[in-house]
Protein backbone atom coordinates (compact mmCIF):
# COMPACT_ATOMS: atom_id res chain seq x y z
CA UNK A 1 0.00 0.00 0.00
CA UNK A 2 2.53 2.48 0.67
CA UNK A 3 4.49 1.86 -1.58
CA UNK A 4 2.12 2.27 -4.40
CA UNK A 5 0.70 5.42 -2.61
CA UNK A 6 4.30 6.98 -2.68
CA UNK A 7 4.66 6.08 -6.37
CA UNK A 8 1.64 7.03 -6.90
CA UNK A 9 2.01 10.68 -5.91
CA UNK A 10 5.65 10.96 -7.83
CA UNK A 11 4.15 9.72 -11.05
CA UNK A 12 1.50 12.71 -10.43
CA UNK A 13 4.05 14.74 -9.87
CA UNK A 14 5.80 13.35 -13.00
CA UNK A 15 2.86 14.01 -14.84
CA UNK A 16 2.74 17.76 -14.04
CA UNK A 17 6.16 18.08 -14.39
CA UNK A 18 6.22 16.65 -17.69
CA UNK A 19 3.21 19.17 -18.48
CA UNK A 20 5.10 21.95 -17.70
CA UNK A 21 8.08 20.99 -20.03
CA UNK A 22 6.03 20.15 -22.56
CA UNK A 23 5.54 23.55 -24.39
CA UNK A 24 9.59 23.36 -24.23
CA UNK A 25 9.97 19.92 -25.42
CA UNK A 26 7.47 20.59 -28.37
CA UNK A 27 9.79 23.64 -29.14
CA UNK A 28 12.75 22.36 -28.45
CA UNK A 29 11.76 18.69 -30.67
CA UNK A 30 10.74 20.89 -33.65
CA UNK A 31 13.60 23.89 -33.88
CA UNK A 32 16.36 22.82 -31.69
CA UNK A 33 15.89 26.84 -30.22
CA UNK A 34 15.97 25.52 -26.76
CA UNK A 35 18.93 23.42 -27.07
CA UNK A 36 21.21 26.42 -28.54
CA UNK A 37 19.71 29.25 -25.92
CA UNK A 38 20.98 27.07 -23.18
CA UNK A 39 24.21 26.42 -25.23
CA UNK A 40 24.79 29.86 -25.41
CA UNK A 41 24.09 31.00 -21.90
CA UNK A 42 26.16 27.63 -20.21
CA UNK A 43 28.78 27.52 -22.25
CA UNK A 44 32.38 28.35 -20.61
CA UNK A 45 34.09 31.60 -20.93
CA UNK A 46 37.51 31.86 -19.03
CA UNK A 47 37.30 32.23 -15.53
CA UNK A 48 39.25 35.34 -15.36
CA UNK A 49 37.53 37.56 -18.01
CA UNK A 50 37.35 40.96 -17.25
CA UNK A 51 34.84 44.40 -16.53
CA UNK A 52 36.25 45.43 -19.75
CA UNK A 53 35.01 42.81 -21.67
CA UNK A 54 31.32 43.90 -20.95
CA UNK A 55 31.31 46.66 -23.37
CA UNK A 56 30.35 44.35 -26.45
CA UNK A 57 27.08 43.74 -24.75
CA UNK A 58 26.57 47.03 -23.76
CA UNK A 59 27.10 47.99 -27.03
CA UNK A 60 24.49 45.58 -28.10
CA UNK A 61 22.20 47.44 -25.23
CA UNK A 62 22.78 50.75 -26.92
CA UNK A 63 21.75 49.21 -30.27
CA UNK A 64 18.55 48.09 -28.77
CA UNK A 65 17.74 51.28 -26.79
CA UNK A 66 17.89 52.90 -30.09
CA UNK A 67 15.82 50.25 -32.00
CA UNK A 68 12.65 50.47 -29.27
CA UNK A 69 13.59 54.32 -29.04
CA UNK A 70 13.18 54.38 -33.12
CA UNK A 71 10.27 52.34 -33.67
CA UNK A 72 8.38 54.83 -31.06
CA UNK A 73 10.25 57.30 -32.80
CA UNK A 74 8.91 56.63 -36.28
CA UNK A 75 5.34 56.41 -34.94
CA UNK A 76 4.86 60.11 -34.61
CA UNK A 77 7.39 61.78 -37.26
CA UNK A 78 6.53 62.95 -40.83
CA UNK A 79 9.60 62.31 -43.21
CA UNK A 80 8.61 65.67 -45.33
CA UNK A 81 9.93 68.73 -45.21
CA UNK A 82 7.31 70.66 -45.03
CA UNK A 83 6.01 68.77 -41.98
CA UNK A 84 9.03 66.85 -40.68
CA UNK A 85 9.99 69.94 -38.16
CA UNK A 86 6.66 70.53 -36.87
CA UNK A 87 6.81 66.62 -36.05
CA UNK A 88 10.07 66.90 -34.08
CA UNK A 89 8.41 69.95 -32.16
CA UNK A 90 5.35 68.00 -31.75
CA UNK A 91 7.11 64.18 -30.29
CA UNK A 92 9.16 67.02 -27.92
CA UNK A 93 7.11 69.44 -26.94
CA UNK A 94 3.52 67.72 -26.81
CA UNK A 95 3.48 63.97 -26.83
CA UNK A 96 3.63 62.30 -23.36
CA UNK A 97 7.36 60.96 -22.64
CA UNK A 98 8.15 61.78 -26.20
CA UNK A 99 10.87 64.27 -25.04
CA UNK A 100 12.09 60.95 -23.02
CA UNK A 101 12.01 59.01 -26.10
CA UNK A 102 13.67 61.33 -28.45
CA UNK A 103 16.32 62.86 -25.70
CA UNK A 104 17.19 58.72 -25.05
CA UNK A 105 17.21 58.54 -29.67
CA UNK A 106 19.80 61.33 -29.55
CA UNK A 107 21.67 60.84 -26.81
CA UNK A 108 22.25 56.96 -27.23
CA UNK A 109 23.04 57.47 -30.81
CA UNK A 110 26.59 59.28 -29.16
CA UNK A 111 26.67 56.11 -26.64
CA UNK A 112 26.39 53.49 -29.12
CA UNK A 113 29.25 55.21 -31.38
CA UNK A 114 31.46 55.83 -27.80
CA UNK A 115 31.13 52.12 -26.64
CA UNK A 116 31.95 50.84 -29.94
CA UNK A 117 35.13 52.72 -30.07
CA UNK A 118 35.90 51.18 -26.43
CA UNK A 119 35.02 47.81 -26.90
CA UNK A 120 37.53 48.58 -30.28
CA UNK A 121 40.14 49.74 -28.30
CA UNK A 122 39.23 47.22 -25.69
CA UNK A 123 39.94 44.31 -28.10
CA UNK A 124 42.69 45.89 -29.41
CA UNK A 125 44.39 45.99 -26.11
CA UNK A 126 43.64 42.42 -25.47
CA UNK A 127 44.78 41.28 -29.12
CA UNK A 128 41.76 39.64 -29.26
CA UNK A 129 41.91 40.53 -33.02
CA UNK A 130 44.34 37.78 -33.60
CA UNK A 131 43.98 33.85 -35.03
CA UNK A 132 41.18 32.85 -35.38
CA UNK A 133 39.33 36.22 -34.75
CA UNK A 134 40.24 38.12 -37.57
CA UNK A 135 37.36 37.88 -39.56
CA UNK A 136 35.38 39.15 -36.24
CA UNK A 137 37.52 41.97 -36.20
CA UNK A 138 36.53 42.78 -39.89
CA UNK A 139 32.87 42.35 -39.26
CA UNK A 140 33.50 44.81 -35.92
CA UNK A 141 35.25 47.94 -38.27
CA UNK A 142 32.59 47.33 -40.79
CA UNK A 143 29.92 47.02 -38.04
CA UNK A 144 31.36 50.87 -36.61
CA UNK A 145 31.56 52.23 -40.16
CA UNK A 146 27.96 51.15 -40.99
CA UNK A 147 26.73 52.63 -37.32
CA UNK A 148 28.76 56.12 -38.31
CA UNK A 149 26.52 56.10 -41.61
CA UNK A 150 23.62 55.20 -38.91
CA UNK A 151 24.29 58.52 -37.15
CA UNK A 152 24.90 60.60 -40.30
CA UNK A 153 21.87 59.83 -42.06
CA UNK A 154 19.60 60.12 -38.38
CA UNK A 155 21.35 63.66 -37.89
CA UNK A 156 19.41 64.93 -41.33
CA UNK A 157 15.81 63.92 -39.82
CA UNK A 158 14.85 66.69 -37.56
CA UNK A 159 15.16 68.97 -40.74
CA UNK A 160 16.20 72.00 -38.62
CA UNK A 161 19.37 74.50 -39.63
CA UNK A 162 21.99 72.16 -38.19
CA UNK A 163 20.82 69.05 -39.85
CA UNK A 164 19.86 70.55 -43.25
CA UNK A 165 23.79 72.34 -43.56
CA UNK A 166 24.95 69.50 -42.07
CA UNK A 167 24.00 66.98 -44.41
CA UNK A 168 24.65 69.41 -47.33
CA UNK A 169 28.22 69.75 -46.66
CA UNK A 170 28.74 65.87 -45.84
CA UNK A 171 26.93 64.90 -49.43
CA UNK A 172 29.56 67.54 -51.00
CA UNK A 173 32.14 65.85 -49.27
CA UNK A 174 31.04 62.52 -50.60
CA UNK A 175 31.06 64.18 -53.75
CA UNK A 176 34.80 64.78 -53.95
CA UNK A 177 35.71 60.95 -54.13
CA UNK A 178 37.06 59.88 -56.94
CA UNK A 179 34.89 58.11 -59.76
CA UNK A 180 32.45 56.79 -57.80
CA UNK A 181 31.70 60.44 -55.50
CA UNK A 182 29.39 61.85 -58.08
CA UNK A 183 27.23 59.07 -58.46
CA UNK A 184 26.99 58.78 -54.55
CA UNK A 185 26.96 62.35 -53.73
CA UNK A 186 23.42 62.43 -56.96
CA UNK A 187 22.01 58.95 -54.68
CA UNK A 188 22.24 60.23 -51.27
CA UNK A 189 20.30 63.61 -52.75
CA UNK A 190 18.04 61.75 -54.74
CA UNK A 191 18.33 64.36 -57.68
CA UNK A 192 20.38 67.34 -58.36
CA UNK A 193 19.40 69.64 -55.01
CA UNK A 194 18.80 68.21 -51.46
CA UNK A 195 15.07 68.15 -51.16
CA UNK A 196 11.83 66.18 -50.52
CA UNK A 197 13.63 63.09 -51.63
CA UNK A 198 16.64 63.71 -49.92
CA UNK A 199 14.75 63.48 -46.75
CA UNK A 200 12.80 60.32 -46.86
CA UNK A 201 16.00 58.52 -48.59
CA UNK A 202 17.53 59.17 -45.60
CA UNK A 203 14.59 58.37 -43.80
CA UNK A 204 14.56 54.96 -45.16
CA UNK A 205 18.19 54.13 -45.25
CA UNK A 206 18.31 55.38 -41.32
CA UNK A 207 15.16 53.30 -40.48
CA UNK A 208 15.19 49.67 -42.68
CA UNK A 209 18.93 50.10 -44.87
CA UNK A 210 21.26 50.72 -42.56
CA UNK A 211 19.31 48.73 -39.46
CA UNK A 212 18.89 46.17 -41.33
CA UNK A 213 22.25 45.61 -42.12
CA UNK A 214 23.39 46.41 -38.83
CA UNK A 215 21.33 43.59 -37.26
CA UNK A 216 22.75 41.07 -40.02
CA UNK A 217 26.48 42.04 -38.64
CA UNK A 218 25.79 42.06 -35.31
CA UNK A 219 24.31 38.49 -35.41
CA UNK A 220 27.31 37.23 -37.48
CA UNK A 221 29.80 39.14 -34.67
CA UNK A 222 27.60 37.08 -32.02
CA UNK A 223 27.94 34.20 -34.06
CA UNK A 224 31.68 34.42 -34.29
CA UNK A 225 31.93 35.55 -30.19
CA UNK A 226 29.76 32.58 -29.42
CA UNK A 227 31.97 30.00 -31.93
CA UNK A 228 35.07 31.00 -31.13
CA UNK A 229 35.16 32.13 -27.76
CA UNK A 230 35.96 34.98 -25.23
CA UNK A 231 39.86 35.94 -24.85
CA UNK A 232 41.48 35.77 -21.41
CA UNK A 233 42.89 39.53 -20.67
CA UNK A 234 46.42 38.91 -21.45
CA UNK A 235 48.35 39.94 -18.43
CA UNK A 236 46.05 37.29 -16.67
CA UNK A 237 47.99 34.88 -15.17
CA UNK A 238 45.82 32.08 -15.76
CA UNK A 239 44.72 32.82 -19.80
CA UNK A 240 43.23 29.98 -21.39
CA UNK A 241 45.55 28.47 -23.63
CA UNK A 242 48.48 30.46 -21.90
CA UNK A 243 51.01 27.33 -21.59
CA UNK A 244 50.52 25.43 -25.01
CA UNK A 245 53.97 26.24 -26.69
CA UNK A 246 55.52 25.33 -22.92
CA UNK A 247 53.79 21.86 -22.52
CA UNK A 248 55.69 19.36 -24.46
CA UNK A 249 59.22 18.73 -25.54
CA UNK A 250 58.87 21.86 -28.24
CA UNK A 251 61.46 25.19 -27.03
CA UNK A 252 59.58 27.69 -24.15
CA UNK A 253 59.27 30.10 -26.71
CA UNK A 254 57.31 32.59 -23.65
CA UNK A 255 59.53 31.13 -21.05
CA UNK A 256 60.64 34.69 -20.15
CA UNK A 257 57.23 35.33 -18.42
CA UNK A 258 58.81 32.91 -15.36
CA UNK A 259 55.10 31.85 -15.27
CA UNK A 260 55.58 28.34 -14.72
CA UNK A 261 52.91 26.08 -15.35
CA UNK A 262 52.77 24.27 -11.83
CA UNK A 263 52.27 28.25 -10.32
CA UNK A 264 49.51 28.99 -12.75
CA UNK A 265 47.49 25.86 -12.19
CA UNK A 266 47.68 26.08 -7.96
CA UNK A 267 46.81 30.38 -8.15
CA UNK A 268 44.00 29.01 -10.37
CA UNK A 269 42.80 26.19 -7.89
CA UNK A 270 42.39 28.48 -5.22
CA UNK A 271 40.52 31.18 -6.95
CA UNK A 272 38.76 29.80 -9.50
CA UNK A 273 37.68 26.35 -7.52
CA UNK A 274 34.78 28.15 -5.94
CA UNK A 275 33.17 29.82 -9.28
CA UNK A 276 32.77 26.06 -10.27
CA UNK B 1 55.00 34.65 -35.69
CA UNK B 2 53.88 31.52 -35.07
CA UNK B 3 53.84 28.76 -37.64
CA UNK B 4 50.07 27.70 -38.39
CA UNK B 5 50.25 24.92 -36.72
CA UNK B 6 51.75 25.58 -33.01
CA UNK B 7 48.56 29.23 -33.70
CA UNK B 8 46.22 25.76 -33.65
CA UNK B 9 47.75 23.94 -30.78
CA UNK B 10 47.34 27.00 -29.02
CA UNK B 11 43.64 27.45 -29.93
CA UNK B 12 43.25 24.16 -28.79
CA UNK B 13 44.87 24.70 -26.09
CA UNK B 14 42.49 27.22 -24.97
CA UNK B 15 39.31 25.53 -25.77
CA UNK B 16 39.98 22.86 -23.75
CA UNK B 17 41.35 25.24 -20.37
CA UNK B 18 38.27 27.13 -21.29
CA UNK B 19 36.54 23.91 -21.21
CA UNK B 20 38.17 22.52 -17.62
CA UNK B 21 38.52 25.66 -15.74
CA UNK B 22 36.04 28.18 -17.01
CA UNK B 23 32.77 29.14 -15.88
CA UNK B 24 29.06 29.60 -17.74
CA UNK B 25 28.58 32.53 -19.16
CA UNK B 26 25.00 32.85 -17.13
CA UNK B 27 25.36 33.44 -14.42
CA UNK B 28 28.67 34.89 -14.26
CA UNK B 29 29.21 37.08 -17.29
CA UNK B 30 25.87 37.64 -17.63
CA UNK B 31 25.78 39.19 -14.20
CA UNK B 32 28.48 41.72 -15.22
CA UNK B 33 27.19 42.45 -18.32
CA UNK B 34 23.64 43.01 -17.01
CA UNK B 35 24.61 45.74 -14.70
CA UNK B 36 26.61 47.06 -17.43
CA UNK B 37 23.94 47.45 -19.55
CA UNK B 38 21.81 49.24 -16.85
CA UNK B 39 24.88 51.60 -16.19
CA UNK B 40 24.62 52.52 -20.22
CA UNK B 41 20.38 52.51 -20.09
CA UNK B 42 20.89 54.88 -17.29
CA UNK B 43 23.32 56.88 -18.40
CA UNK B 44 21.02 57.54 -21.97
CA UNK B 45 18.13 58.23 -19.87
CA UNK B 46 20.44 61.19 -17.39
CA UNK B 47 21.65 62.76 -20.67
CA UNK B 48 18.06 62.71 -21.96
CA UNK B 49 16.67 64.34 -19.03
CA UNK B 50 19.79 67.05 -18.53
CA UNK B 51 19.08 68.07 -22.32
CA UNK B 52 15.74 68.13 -22.08
CA UNK B 53 15.14 69.90 -18.73
CA UNK B 54 17.79 72.61 -19.25
CA UNK B 55 16.07 73.79 -22.67
CA UNK B 56 12.97 75.50 -24.08
CA UNK B 57 10.39 74.44 -26.56
CA UNK B 58 11.70 77.70 -28.55
CA UNK B 59 14.98 76.79 -30.56
CA UNK B 60 16.07 79.85 -29.56
CA UNK B 61 16.01 79.61 -25.71
CA UNK B 62 20.55 78.93 -25.48
CA UNK B 63 20.49 81.55 -27.53
CA UNK B 64 24.63 80.96 -28.20
CA UNK B 65 25.69 77.64 -29.13
CA UNK B 66 26.81 76.86 -25.33
CA UNK B 67 24.04 78.58 -23.21
CA UNK B 68 22.31 75.28 -22.80
CA UNK B 69 24.23 72.51 -20.92
CA UNK B 70 23.69 69.91 -23.85
CA UNK B 71 22.53 72.35 -26.53
CA UNK B 72 19.03 73.34 -27.61
CA UNK B 73 16.11 70.90 -28.86
CA UNK B 74 16.36 71.58 -32.21
CA UNK B 75 17.90 74.61 -34.14
CA UNK B 76 15.45 76.75 -36.60
CA UNK B 77 13.86 74.84 -39.08
CA UNK B 78 15.92 74.17 -42.02
CA UNK B 79 16.12 77.19 -44.88
CA UNK B 80 17.95 76.43 -47.95
CA UNK B 81 17.81 79.92 -48.78
CA UNK B 82 19.97 81.32 -45.91
CA UNK B 83 23.67 81.51 -46.43
CA UNK B 84 24.79 82.75 -43.11
CA UNK B 85 24.66 79.16 -41.36
CA UNK B 86 28.30 77.54 -40.45
CA UNK B 87 27.81 73.87 -41.02
CA UNK B 88 28.64 71.58 -38.60
CA UNK B 89 28.78 67.44 -38.45
CA UNK B 90 27.91 65.31 -35.45
CA UNK B 91 30.37 65.13 -32.68
CA UNK B 92 32.33 62.18 -33.91
CA UNK B 93 32.48 63.59 -37.59
CA UNK B 94 34.47 66.45 -35.76
CA UNK B 95 37.87 64.83 -36.38
CA UNK B 96 37.37 64.61 -40.33
CA UNK B 97 35.99 68.22 -40.36
CA UNK B 98 38.64 69.18 -38.66
CA UNK B 99 41.39 66.99 -40.58
CA UNK B 100 39.66 69.06 -43.57
CA UNK B 101 41.36 72.53 -42.71
CA UNK B 102 44.29 71.02 -43.29
CA UNK B 103 44.25 70.33 -47.06
CA UNK B 104 43.71 73.06 -48.86
CA UNK B 105 41.12 73.27 -52.35
CA UNK B 106 41.20 71.61 -54.73
CA UNK B 107 44.84 70.24 -54.81
CA UNK B 108 44.76 67.97 -52.11
CA UNK B 109 41.16 68.48 -50.63
CA UNK B 110 40.15 64.77 -51.71
CA UNK B 111 43.39 63.70 -49.24
CA UNK B 112 41.41 64.76 -46.75
CA UNK B 113 37.68 64.24 -47.61
CA UNK B 114 38.26 60.99 -48.73
CA UNK B 115 42.58 59.72 -49.22
CA UNK B 116 43.11 59.62 -45.54
CA UNK B 117 39.63 57.79 -44.00
CA UNK B 118 40.16 55.19 -46.66
CA UNK B 119 43.97 54.17 -45.52
CA UNK B 120 42.51 54.59 -42.40
CA UNK B 121 39.26 52.13 -42.19
CA UNK B 122 41.98 49.73 -45.10
CA UNK B 123 44.48 50.30 -42.25
CA UNK B 124 41.79 48.77 -39.45
CA UNK B 125 40.58 46.45 -41.78
CA UNK B 126 43.78 44.68 -42.21
CA UNK B 127 45.15 44.99 -38.53
CA UNK B 128 45.01 41.41 -37.74
CA UNK B 129 46.95 40.35 -41.00
CA UNK B 130 49.17 43.24 -40.33
CA UNK B 131 49.86 42.07 -36.67
CA UNK B 132 50.89 38.80 -37.09
CA UNK B 133 52.31 38.04 -33.95
CA UNK B 134 50.71 35.70 -31.48
CA UNK B 135 51.63 38.25 -28.50
CA UNK B 136 49.20 39.13 -26.48
CA UNK B 137 50.59 41.25 -23.40
CA UNK B 138 50.51 45.04 -24.09
CA UNK B 139 53.94 45.81 -22.73
CA UNK B 140 55.47 43.70 -25.23
CA UNK B 141 53.49 44.66 -28.42
CA UNK B 142 55.48 48.56 -28.23
CA UNK B 143 55.09 49.01 -31.94
CA UNK B 144 51.02 48.13 -31.99
CA UNK B 145 50.74 50.64 -28.41
CA UNK B 146 52.57 53.20 -30.01
CA UNK B 147 50.55 53.38 -32.69
CA UNK B 148 47.51 53.34 -30.62
CA UNK B 149 48.46 55.81 -28.56
CA UNK B 150 49.41 57.98 -31.54
CA UNK B 151 45.91 57.47 -33.25
CA UNK B 152 43.55 58.08 -30.42
CA UNK B 153 45.91 61.52 -29.38
CA UNK B 154 46.16 62.46 -33.14
CA UNK B 155 41.57 61.73 -33.02
CA UNK B 156 41.64 63.04 -29.63
CA UNK B 157 43.54 66.28 -30.97
CA UNK B 158 41.33 66.68 -34.04
CA UNK B 159 37.78 66.18 -32.24
CA UNK B 160 39.22 68.60 -29.39
CA UNK B 161 39.60 71.41 -32.35
CA UNK B 162 36.77 70.36 -34.45
CA UNK B 163 34.40 71.07 -31.26
CA UNK B 164 36.29 74.58 -30.29
CA UNK B 165 37.07 75.90 -33.95
CA UNK B 166 36.23 79.07 -33.73
CA UNK B 167 33.07 80.89 -36.09
CA UNK B 168 33.36 83.88 -37.72
CA UNK B 169 30.01 85.48 -36.49
CA UNK B 170 28.55 87.66 -39.09
CA UNK B 171 28.75 90.94 -37.48
CA UNK B 172 32.08 90.34 -35.97
CA UNK B 173 33.15 90.02 -39.81
CA UNK B 174 31.27 92.92 -41.19
CA UNK B 175 33.53 95.05 -38.41
CA UNK B 176 36.35 94.15 -40.42
CA UNK B 177 35.72 95.54 -43.59
CA UNK B 178 36.38 98.78 -43.35
CA UNK B 179 40.20 97.97 -42.19
CA UNK B 180 39.98 95.44 -45.65
CA UNK B 181 39.47 98.70 -47.68
CA UNK B 182 42.08 100.03 -46.19
CA UNK B 183 44.54 97.37 -46.57
CA UNK B 184 43.38 95.95 -50.12
CA UNK B 185 42.95 99.95 -51.48
CA UNK B 186 39.77 99.83 -52.24
CA UNK B 187 38.10 102.68 -50.26
CA UNK B 188 36.61 104.55 -52.50
CA UNK B 189 35.22 101.79 -54.68
CA UNK B 190 31.22 101.36 -53.56
CA UNK B 191 30.75 98.33 -55.15
CA UNK B 192 33.29 96.03 -53.98
CA UNK B 193 33.09 97.78 -50.42
CA UNK B 194 29.23 96.34 -50.48
CA UNK B 195 30.41 93.35 -51.88
CA UNK B 196 32.63 93.09 -48.97
CA UNK B 197 29.69 93.87 -46.71
CA UNK B 198 27.56 90.74 -48.72
CA UNK B 199 31.02 88.45 -48.31
CA UNK B 200 31.09 89.04 -44.79
CA UNK B 201 26.83 88.68 -44.04
CA UNK B 202 26.69 85.78 -46.67
CA UNK B 203 28.60 82.85 -44.75
CA UNK B 204 31.45 83.36 -47.18
CA UNK B 205 33.89 83.10 -43.99
CA UNK B 206 32.37 79.91 -42.00
CA UNK B 207 34.52 78.28 -44.77
CA UNK B 208 36.87 80.78 -46.88
CA UNK B 209 39.62 82.90 -44.72
CA UNK B 210 40.19 86.60 -45.56
CA UNK B 211 43.32 88.64 -43.90
CA UNK B 212 42.72 86.65 -41.21
CA UNK B 213 39.25 85.91 -40.73
CA UNK B 214 37.12 83.40 -41.00
CA UNK B 215 36.80 79.84 -40.77
CA UNK B 216 39.43 78.09 -42.70
CA UNK B 217 36.88 75.07 -43.31
CA UNK B 218 36.56 71.75 -45.65
CA UNK B 219 39.35 73.02 -47.33
CA UNK B 220 38.17 76.75 -48.69
CA UNK B 221 41.38 78.52 -49.60
CA UNK B 222 42.32 81.79 -48.17
CA UNK B 223 41.00 84.85 -50.52
CA UNK B 224 42.77 87.72 -49.10
CA UNK B 225 44.94 87.75 -52.81
CA UNK B 226 41.91 85.83 -54.86
CA UNK B 227 41.93 89.36 -57.37
CA UNK B 228 45.51 88.48 -58.70
CA UNK B 229 44.56 84.90 -60.42
CA UNK B 230 42.90 86.72 -63.25
CA UNK B 231 39.53 85.53 -63.08
CA UNK B 232 38.16 88.87 -63.88
CA UNK B 233 34.56 90.48 -62.39
CA UNK B 234 32.33 88.26 -64.74
CA UNK B 235 34.79 84.95 -64.01
CA UNK B 236 34.32 84.92 -60.14
CA UNK B 237 30.91 85.49 -60.94
CA UNK B 238 29.58 82.86 -62.67
CA UNK B 239 31.94 80.65 -60.47
CA UNK B 240 29.97 81.67 -57.16
CA UNK B 241 26.77 81.63 -58.55
CA UNK B 242 27.34 77.77 -59.25
CA UNK B 243 30.92 76.07 -58.41
CA UNK B 244 30.13 72.48 -59.57
CA UNK B 245 30.10 74.35 -63.31
CA UNK B 246 33.91 74.07 -62.20
CA UNK B 247 34.43 70.94 -60.54
CA UNK B 248 34.13 72.14 -57.33
CA UNK B 249 31.34 69.88 -55.74
CA UNK B 250 32.05 71.24 -52.11
CA UNK B 251 31.35 74.73 -52.06
CA UNK B 252 27.50 75.10 -52.41
CA UNK B 253 25.53 77.26 -55.05
CA UNK B 254 25.11 80.84 -54.28
CA UNK B 255 23.19 81.99 -56.75
CA UNK B 256 20.05 82.71 -54.90
CA UNK B 257 22.01 85.97 -53.41
CA UNK B 258 20.72 87.56 -56.64
CA UNK B 259 22.89 89.20 -59.56
CA UNK B 260 23.33 92.14 -58.09
CA UNK B 261 24.52 91.01 -54.88
CA UNK B 262 27.29 88.00 -56.73
CA UNK B 263 28.04 91.00 -58.71
CA UNK B 264 29.43 92.81 -56.00
CA UNK B 265 30.95 90.04 -54.39
CA UNK B 266 33.12 89.55 -57.50
CA UNK B 267 33.71 93.10 -57.89
CA UNK B 268 35.01 92.86 -54.21
CA UNK B 269 36.92 89.85 -54.52
CA UNK B 270 38.57 91.10 -58.05
CA UNK B 271 39.73 93.90 -56.14
CA UNK B 272 41.24 91.71 -53.76
CA UNK B 273 45.22 92.03 -54.42
CA UNK B 274 46.49 91.28 -51.57
CA UNK B 275 47.42 93.18 -48.56
CA UNK B 276 49.63 96.20 -49.49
Amino acid sequence: MAVSQRSGKSSRRRQMEAAMTYPIDWLEERSGLVGGIRYFLFRKVPGDTNWMQTLGSATLTAFIVQAITGVILAMYYKPDPNSAYQSIQHITNDVTLGWLVRGMHKWGASLFIILMFFHMARVFLFGAYKYPRELNWIVGVILLATGMMEGFTGYLLPWDQTAYWATVVGINLNGTAPILGPFLAQFLRGGAEIGPDTLSRFYSMHMLLIPGGLIGLIGLHLYLVVRLGVTSPPWSKDAAGMEATTNGAGPATNGRTGLTRPAARGTWRRNGGDAE
Amino acid sequence: MMSLEERRAQFTKYKQDVKDRGKPFYPFAMFHDTIMSLVVVSIIIALACVWYFTSGEDPNTCGGKDSCLLGPRYAEPADPGTTNFVPRPDWYFYFLFYLLRIFKWPNSVILGTVGIPTILLIILIMMPFLDLRRERRVLRRPVAVVAAILTVLSMGVLTYKGATAKEALASEVKAAVPQWAQKQGFTNNKEAVAGANAFATSGCTACHTYLGTGGGNLGAPDLSAEGTKGKGVQGLQTYISDPSKFGNNVMPKFASLGDTTLHQIATFLDASKGPK
